[in-house]
C-alpha cells in the first residue's frame, strides 16, 4: 500500500516512493494550461527583470566583438599567449563552452533514449544552451588561427594553391567535429521547435509573428501521419546525436591526447573530457533554468524533482571527473616515466598550484554535499554549487593546457603565463554573447517542449488497443 | 467566397476539401479513427496537439521507411569522408606529417564518423519534412478557426473529398457517430491561393539571374590575365617595412639592401687553415684527395674505439653496422617500397677500397648523391676517426687467412 | 504511470526447480572434470605451469567481468530507479550472486603467485625486479603482499554487494515491502563507486601487469565496456533459455529483450569506442613503453587476431544490431548474444595470451587445455547459478514496480 499519499507528493514531488511514480507537472494542469504557460511566456511583454539581464548581457557581447576586432587588428599579440604557453585562454574558453554545450543535446537524446521522462520541461533549455554555448566555443579557434580571414582554410575547398588540409591533424577533426556538432544540434533544436513554433503561430496575434512564426513553423498542422514520421525522426536524430556528443569532446580531447606532451598524453582522456562537459553542462542548465523557472512562474513545470534530478547527475558525474583525476596522477606514478610523475607534481605543487586546487574543490569536493537531499533540494545551495561547478570546470581546462605547457622540455623556456586585458575582456565577453542569445531564446521561443509535455499528462494516456490495465490509471496525476 | 453550410460540390471557386470534426480527448479521438479506419477511408487524417500514443495502429498507419533512407545515407557520409580523406591526403597531396603513413587509417576514424553523423542528421531532417510534403505553408484547414486549437488542447478528424468512398451523407454520418464536439465542412480553396503574387515572382527571377553574376566573374578572372597589381583586401605581410635581399636602397653608397661580409671575415668554425686535415685534399686543391691521414691525426686503439662509436651513431643507421648498407632505415625504407628511396651503398664496394681516405673525409663532410653532409654534427676529428674505423671495417670483410697471426690460425674451423 | 496497489503478477512457472538443480550438478561435474583436466595437461608441460595459468587466468577473468556486469546491471536499474527491468533483473542478480564462489576459484591464480610461481606476473620475482629499474620503481604497488591485500578486499567487496542485492530482493518476494527497494536505493549509489574502483584496480592487477612495463589509464573503462557486453549477452541467453522451458512466459515479451538489445547495441558501440580511443592514442603518441603491447599484437598470428577481434567486436555486431527489426527478433539477437559472449573472450584473451612464456609463444597458445578452461569454468559459472535460482523465484514477485515491467512498450 502507498506510503505517500497523492496529495503529498503533489506538495513535494522529491519523495522517493517505490510503489509510484512522481508526477512531472504538480498542479493538475490541462494541456491548455500547458500552451498558456509556455505561449503565454512570448506573448507577455517582457518582465522588467527580463530587460535589465538582457541589457547587462548585451554590453558584454558588444565588448566581446569589439575585443575580436581589436585583436584581428592588431593580431593575437594582444593575448598573454607566449612562448612555451602558445595555447592559454583561448583553448581554455574552446573547451569550456564547447563543454557547456554538450549538457544540451545529452539531456536531449541520451535521455530521451533512456525514457527519462522528466527530460521534457528542460530539454528546450537546455539544446538552445547547447547552440549558443557552441557558438561561443567556435569564436575562439575561429580568431586563434591569426589571419581570421583565411579560417577558410580549414576545409577542403578546393584553391589555386592545390593543396588540401591535413586530415592527419586532430585540429581539424575538431572543425569536423563541432561543425558537426553545430548542425546537428540547431536541426534537433530547430526539429524539435516545430510543432510548438506551429502553437505560436496558431496563437499569434500581431501579423510580424504570424509571418514570423507561420514561416519557421513550416505549414505544420499536426497530422497524425506527420507525427508519426516526426516520432521516428526525433528518434533517429536523437541516436544520431548520442555518439555524436561522445565522439565531439573525444575529439576536442584528441587536440592534447594525440600529443607526447607529459600531462596531455594519457589513454583515458576521451571519455574524462565527455564525463567533465556532462558535468559542466548540467551545472549550466541548472545556472538558467532555476532563474528563469522563477521569473517566468514555470515552478510546476519544471519542479524540484527535476533539479534534484540534474544535481544527482552532476554528482555521479563529478564522480566520474574525480575518477579520471585520480587515474591520470596514478597512472603518472605507475608508468614510472619521470616527466609525467613531474609535471602532475608540478600541476598540484608548482606555480599554479592555487589553480589546480580550485579545480579539484570545485569539480571533486563541491559536489558531494549533493549527496544529502537537504542540500540538492535547496534552491540556494544548489545555485551556488553549480556555479563553483562550472567555474571549476574552466580551471580544469586552465590546469590541462597551461600548466602542462608552461614547464617546457627545455628548462630556460619555462615561463610563467598571465592573461591580458583582452583575454579576460574576451572571456566575460563570451558570456555576454551566450547570455545576449539566451535571454533572446527566452523571450521570442517556445522555452519548453509544450507538444512533448502534453505527452506525459496523465490526460494524454488514451491506451486504447492493447493493454487492458493502465486504462484504469488514466485519471491519476502519474507519469512515468 | 461563399461559405455554405451544405457542402457543394460544384466546379467552381469552392468544393469541398473535407469534413472536420472536433473531439476534446485522445481517448475520444482514438476511438473516432478507429471508425474511420474500419469504414476503408483511406485520405484522412487526424490532428493533434502533440503524437498521441496508439494512433498509428487505430489508424493503421504503417511504419515509415525513413531509417532506412537514413542507414543508407549514413552509409554515404561514412564513404565519402573516407575517401575524401584518403584521395585529398594520400593521393592528391601526399604530405606526411609526424611520420604517419599516408594511408593513416585509424586518424581518418574521426572525420569519417563525423561525416556520417553529419549526412545522416541532414537526411533525417530532410526526408522527414519532404516525406511530409513540408514546407506546405498553406493548408485548407488553416482557414478553419477551430483548427487553432489543432496545435493547443483539440482533437481532430478530417476526411478528404478526394476519397474514392466520400460521400455528403455517408461520411458526414460515419463522424456524427463518433461523437464529436463540432462538425464542420472545409472549402478548397487552394485554386485560388496557390499562386505567388506576381511581384514576388518577378523579384526571385531577377534574384536568380543576379546569382550567377559572381560566380560568372570569378569564372571569368580564372581565363584572363592582367598586369594590374594583386587586389589586397588584408595585406597580410605582403607589405613589410624592412629591406629585402637582391632590393636597392639609397642609404648605402653601391645602393644594395645586401651588405658584403668585410673583405677577411670567416665564418665562425669555417676557418680551414690545413687543407688536409679540415678538406682531406692536398693543399690548394679541390680534388686531389689525400690517401694518407694528415700529420696531426695518430691511429691508437682509443681512437678507433672512438671511431666506431661515431660510426655506429652517424652511418650505421643507414649503411648498417657492417657496413654493408643494410641499416634499420634501409631495411624499413625497403619494406615500405615506396619507390623513392635509393638503397645507400655498400662500403665493401670494389670501387670504395680503392678511394682515397681524402674521398670518405669529403663524402662525410659534404655528402654525395642522397647522403646528406654532416659537417654540422660531426667535429672535423671525429670525421677522420669515422674514416679510421671505416677503413678498419672494409679490411675486415676482405680479410684471408694470411691475415690471422700463424699461432692462432688453429682455432679456425 | 502505475497506481499505488501492488498489482498480481500473471499466472506463470516462476520456478527454476528441478532444473535448477540438474544444472547444478551438470554444471559442476563438467566443471570439476574440465578444470582438473586442464590442471592436468597444465602439470604434464613443463614450463612452470605458466600455459595452464594464463588459460586458468583468461577463463577465470571471463565469467568474473559477466558475474561483475551483472552486477553492475542490478545496482545501476536501482540507482535509475527503473521499472522497465524489474522482470529480468533477478536472472542479473542470480549471475552476480556467483561472485562470491568466484572468489574460491580465484585462489589457484592467487595460490600459485604467492608460492613463488612467477610465470604469470613476472613482477612478483625479486631477480626481475631488481634488473629493472621501472618495476623498482613500481614496486610499491606491484608487491606480493599488498597484491594479496587487494585481492582479498575485491572479492569481499564483491561479495558483499552481490549478497546484500540477492538476498534483500529475494526478502521482498514474501513481504513486498518497499522499504527494501529503498534500501537498495540508497545503496546502489555507493555500490557502484565502489564497484568501479574495484573493477578498475582488478583489471591492473589481474591484467595489465600481466606487462607490468605497459599502461593504460584505460583499462578500467575497456574492461568494465566488455564486462556490460558479456553481462547482457547472459542476461539475453539466460532469459530465452528460460522461456524456452516454459518459465516466465508472461512476464518477458518483445519489449524487454529490444531494450536489452538496445543496452547490448550501445555498449558494443562503448566498447568499440574505449578500445579505438586507446589506440589511437597510442598509435598517434608512438611512445616506446606504449607501443610495445600493440607491437606484440601486431606481429605474427596476432595481427589476424587483432584484425578478428576489431571486426568480430565492433563492426559485425554494431552492423547487426543496429535494426530494431534484429533486436525484436529473438532468433536474431540470441545470436548476437553468442556471438558477443565468444568475442568476449577473444577480447580477454588478447590481453592474456600474447604474455604466455614471455611473449616467447610461437603461434597463439590456444588448444585443449584452453577450451577445458573456458568450458569448466563456464560450468562452475552456471552451477552456481543453478544452485541460487532453485532457491528462489525466477522473477521478483512483489517488487513494487513490477507493474511498469509489464506494461511498457518502445517506441
Amino acid at each position: 500500500m502507498s506510503a505517500v499519499s497523492h496529495a503529498e507528493l503533489m506538495r513535494d514531488n522529491t519523495i522517493d516512493d517505490p510503489t509510484q511514480r512522481a508526477p512531472l507537472v504538480t498542479n493538475d494542469s490541462s494541456f491548455g494550461d500547458v500552451t498558456q504557460a509556455v505561449a503565454g511566456v512570448a506573448e507577455a511583454k517582457p518582465p522588467i527583470g527580463w530587460l535589465i539581464c538582457f541589457g547587462v548581457a548585451s554590453v558584454g557581447a558588444v565588448m566581446l566583438v569589439s575585443c575580436i576586432g581589436w585583436l584581428v587588428w592588431m593580431g593575437v599579440g594582444v593575448w598573454g599567449n607566449m612562448t612555451p604557453v602558445a595555447w592559454a585562454w583561448d583553448i581554455t574558453n574552446f573547451v569550456f563552452w564547447v563543454g557547456i554545450g554538450h549538457a544540451g543535446t545529452l539531456i536531449s537524446a541520451v535521455l530521451f533514449l533512456m525514457r527519462q521522462k522528466w527530460r521534457m520541461s528542460i530539454n528546450r533549455f537546455a539544446e538552445a544552451m547547447t547552440i549558443f554555448a557552441v557558438i561561443c566555443a567556435a569564436i575562439f579557434p575561429g580568431v586563434h588561427v591569426g589571419r581570421a580571414w583565411l579560417a577558410y582554410w580549414l576545409f577542403p575547398i578546393p584553391n589555386q594553391m592545390q593543396m588540401w588540409p591535413q586530415f592527419r591533424s586532430p585540429l581539424l577533426w575538431d572543425v569536423f567535429a563541432v561543425g558537426t556538432y553545430a548542425t546537428t544540434s540547431i536541426l534537433f533544436w530547430y526539429f524539435g521547435m516545430i510543432p510548438d513554433l506551429a502553437t505560436l503561430r496558431d496563437r499569434a496575434k500581431s501579423t510580424i509573428a504570424k509571418i514570423g512564426y507561420g514561416i519557421f513553423s513550416l505549414g505544420w498542422t499536426g497530422s497524425a501521419r506527420h507525427w508519426h514520421r516526426y516520432e521516428r525522426a526525433y528518434l533517429l536524430l536523437a541516436g544520431l546525436a548520442t555518439p555524436l556528443v561522445l565522439s565531439v569532446h573525444s575529439v576536442v580531447s584528441f587536440d592534447f591526447a594525440v600529443s607526447q606532451l607529459p600531462g596531455w598524453h594519457t589513454t583515458i582522456f576521451p571519455p574524462y573530457f565527455v564525463a567533465g562537459a556532462i558535468f559542466s553542462g548540467f551545472a549550466m542548465v541548472m545556472n538558467l533554468a532555476i532563474p528563469a523557472r522563477a521569473i517566468f512562474k514555470l515552478e510546476h513545470l519544471i519542479t524540484m524533482r527535476h533539479l534534484e534530478n540534474m544535481n544527482k547527475v552532476i554528482l555521479a558525474t563529478g564522480m566520474m571527473v574525480g575518477y579520471a583525476y585520480g587515474m591520470e596522477f596514478f597512472t603518472a606514478w605507475y608508468s614510472g616515466n619521470p616527466q609525467e610523475v613531474f609535471a602532475f607534481k608540478n600541476r598540484a605543487f608548482g606555480p599554479y598550484w592555487w589553480a589546480y586546487w580550485t579545480m579539484v574543490s570545485c569539480n571533486v569536493i563541491s559536489p558531494q554535499f549533493f549527496w544529502f537531499k537537504k542540500l540538492r533540494t535547496s534552491i540556494p545551495v544548489m545555485f551556488v554549487l553549480c556555479i563553483f561547478v562550472n567555474i571549476g570546470m574552466w580551471f580544469e581546462r586552465f590546469v590541462i593546457t597551461v600548466t602542462s605547457l608552461h614547464r617546457d622540455s627545455l628548462p630556460s623556456s619555462w615561463a610563467y603565463y598571465q592573461p591580458t586585458h583582452i583575454d579576460i575582456m574576451m572571456l566575460v565577453g563570451s558570456f555576454g554573447l551566450f547570455f545576449t542569445l539566451f535571454f533572446l531564446f527566452l523571450k521570442y521561443l517556445p522555452i519548453i517542449a509544450m507538444a512533448e509535455m502534453k505527452t506525459v499528462m496523465p490526460q494524454a494516456h488514451a491506451h486504447g488497443d492493447h493493454h487492458g490495465p493502465a486504462t484504469k490509471h488514466a485519471h491519476t496525476a502519474g507519469a512515468h | 467566397m461563399a461559405h455554405s453550410k451544405v457542402p457543394e460540390r460544384t466546379s467552381g471557386d469552392t468544393k469541398v476539401y473535407s469534413y472536420l470534426a472536433e473531439y476534446p480527448t485522445p481517448q475520444a479521438l482514438i476511438e473516432a479513427c478507429k471508425a474511420v479506419r474500419d469504414a476503408g477511408y483511406k485520405k484522412w487524417d487526424a490532428y493533434s496537439p502533440f503524437p498521441v500514443h496508439g494512433i498509428d495502429p487505430a489508424m493503421g498507419i504503417r511504419p515509415t521507411i525513413l531509417p532506412w533512407i537514413v542507414l543508407g545515407a549514413g552509409l554515404t557520409g561514412m564513404l565519402l569522408g573516407l575517401v575524401m580523406q584518403i584521395g585529398l591526403n594520400a593521393f592528391d597531396y601526399p604530405w606526411i606529417i609526424s611520420g604517419k603513413p599516408l594511408w593513416s587509417v585509424p586518424a581518418f576514424v574521426p572525420v569519417a564518423f563525423e561525416t556520417t553523423i553529419l549526412l545522416s542528421a541532414l537526411t533525417t531532417f530532410g526526408g522527414c519534412l519532404v516525406l511530409n510534403n513540408l514546407p506546405d505553408l498553406y493548408h485548407p484547414l488553416f482557414k478553419k478557426k477551430r483548427f487553432a486549437k489543432a496545435t493547443d488542447d483539440k482533437f481532430f478528424i478530417s476526411i478528404e473529398s478526394d476519397d474514392k468512398l466520400f460521400d455528403e451523407q455517408k461520411t458526414k454520418s460515419l463522424l456524427e457517430r463518433t461523437h464529436p464536439t463540432a462538425l464542420e465542412t472545409v472549402e478548397d480553396d487552394r485554386k485560388v491561393n496557390s499562386a505567388l503574387p506576381r511581384p514576388i515572382v518577378y523579384g526571385l527571377l531577377i534574384a536568380t539571374f543576379l546569382s550567377f553574376v559572381p560566380m560568372a566573374r570569378i569564372a571569368q578572372a580564372r581565363y584572363t590575365k592582367t598586369t594590374d597589381p594583386r587586389f589586397n583586401l588584408v595585406s597580410n605581410m605582403d607589405y613589410q617595412e624592412k629591406y629585402k635581399s637582391q632590393r636597392g636602397t639609397s642609404f648605402f653608397a653601391d645602393k644594395r639592401t645586401m651588405r658584403p661580409p668585410i673583405p677577411g671575415t670567416v665564418a665562425q668554425d669555417t676557418l680551414a687553415l690545413d687543407d688536409r686535415y679540415s678538406r682531406g685534399v692536398e693543399p690548394g686543391t679541390n680534388d686531389k684527395f689525400i690517401s694518407d691521414f694528415p700529420p696531426q691525426f695518430s691511429v691508437n686503439a682509443g681512437a678507433m674505439q672512438r671511431g666506431r662509436e661515431r660510426f655506429e651513431i652517424y652511418c650505421a643507421p643507414c649503411h648498417g653496422l657492417a657496413g654493408y648498407g643494410d641499416g634499420m632505415v634501409a631495411r624499413r625504407a625497403e619494406e615500405l617500397a615506396e619507390g623513392t628511396w635509393v638503397a645507400p651503398t655498400s662500403l665493401h664496394e670494389p670501387r670504395l677500397a680503392n678511394e682515397p681516405l681524402g674521398y670518405f673525409y669529403n663524402v662525410i663532410s659534404n655528402g654525395v648523391r642522397n647522403m646528406p653532409g654532416y659537417a654540422s654534427q660531426v667535429t672535423e676529428e671525429d670525421r677522420w676517426l669515422i674514416v679510421l674505423y671505416l677503413r678498419a671495417l672494409q679490411r675486415s670483410q676482405a680479410g684471408s687467412v694470411d691475415d690471422v697471426p700463424a699461432d692462432q690460425r688453429g682455432a679456425l674451423r | 504511470m502505475n497506481g499505488p496497489t501492488l498489482v498480481e503478477l500473471p499466472k506463470d512457472n516462476y520456478s527454476f526447480g528441478a532444473a535448477g538443480k540438474r544444472l547444478t550438478t551438470i554444471g559442476a561435474v563438467v566443471g570439476v572434470l574440465a578444470l582438473s583436466g586442464a590442471a592436468a595437461m597444465g602439470a604434464a608441460a613443463d614450463d612452470h605451469l605458466g600455459r595452464f595459468l594464463h588459460a586458468y587466468l583468461l577463463a577465470f577473468y571471463y565469467v568474473l567481468t559477466v558475474a561483475l556486469g551483472c552486477l553492475f546491471f542490478v545496482g545501476i536499474q536501482y540507482l535509475f530507479r527503473a521499472g522497465w527491468s524489474v522482470t529480468v533483473r533477478r536472472l542479473a542478480e542470480l549471475g552476480a550472486g556467483t561472485l562470491p564462489a568466484l572468489a574460491i576459484l580465484a585462489l589457484p591464480i592467487i595460490v600459485a603467485t604467492a608460492m613463488g610461481n612467477h610465470t604469470l606476473y613476472t613482477w612478483t620475482d625479486h631477480e626481475v625486479v631488481k634488473q629493472s629499474h621501472l618495476l623498482e620503481h613500481k614496486a610499491p604497488y606491484l608487491n606480493l603482499n599488498f597484491f594479496l591485500v587487494r585481492c582479498v578486499a575485491y572479492f569481499g567487496i564483491w561479495a558483499l554487494l552481490s549478497w546484500f542485492f540477492l538476498s534483500r530482493s529475494t526478502k521482498q518476494d514474501a513481504s513486498g515491502d518497499p522499504k527494501l527497494t529503498r534500501s537498495m536505493e540508497i545503496v546502489s549509489g555507493p555500490a557502484t563507486i565502489l564497484f568501479a574502483l574495484t573493477l578498475t584496480f582488478a583489471s591492473i592487477d589481474l591484467i595489465m601487469s600481466l606487462a607490468p612495463t605497459w599502461f593504460s589509464t584505460m583499462i578500467g573503462v575497456y574492461f568494465f565496456a566488455g564486462a556490460a557486453t558479456s553481462s547482457l549477452s547472459f542476461l539475453i541467453l539466460f532469459a530465452m533459455a528460460l522461456q524456452k522451458s516454459g518459465r516466465m512466459v508472461n512476464v518477458l515479451n518483445t519489449e524487454h529483450y529490444h531494450d536489452l538489445g538496445k543496452l547490448l547495441f550501445g555498449f558494443t558501440f562503448f566498447w568499440s569506442y574505449v578500445c579505438f580511443s586507446q589506440f589511437m592514442l597510442i598509435w598517434y603518441a608512438n611512445i616506446p613503453e606504449e607501443t610495445e603491447f600493440y607491437l606484440h599484437r601486431f606481429q605474427g598470428p596476432w595481427l589476424a587476431f587483432s584484425w578478428f577481434l576489431l571486426l568480430g567486436h565492433w563492426a559485425f555486431p554494431m552492423a547487426g544490431l543496429l535494426s530494431r527489426h534484429v533486436k525484436r527478433n529473438r532468433k536474431a539477437l540470441a545470436f548476437f548474444a553468442v556471438w558477443l559472449l565468444v568475442m568476449h573472450y577473444v577480447d580477454i584473451a588478447w590481453y592474456v595470451l600474447p604474455t604466455v612464456g614471455g611473449h616467447d609463444a610461437h603461434g597463439i597458445p590456444f588448444g585443449p587445455m584452453e577450451v577445458l578452461c573456458w568450458v569448466g569454468m563456464i560450468g562452475v559459472f552456471l552451477a552456481v547459478v543453478g544452485f541460487l535460482g532453485s532457491r528462489r523465484s525466477l522473477v521478483p514477485l512483489k517488487d513494487p514496480r513490477v507493474t511498469e515491467a509489464l506494461q511498457f512498450e518502445n517506441i
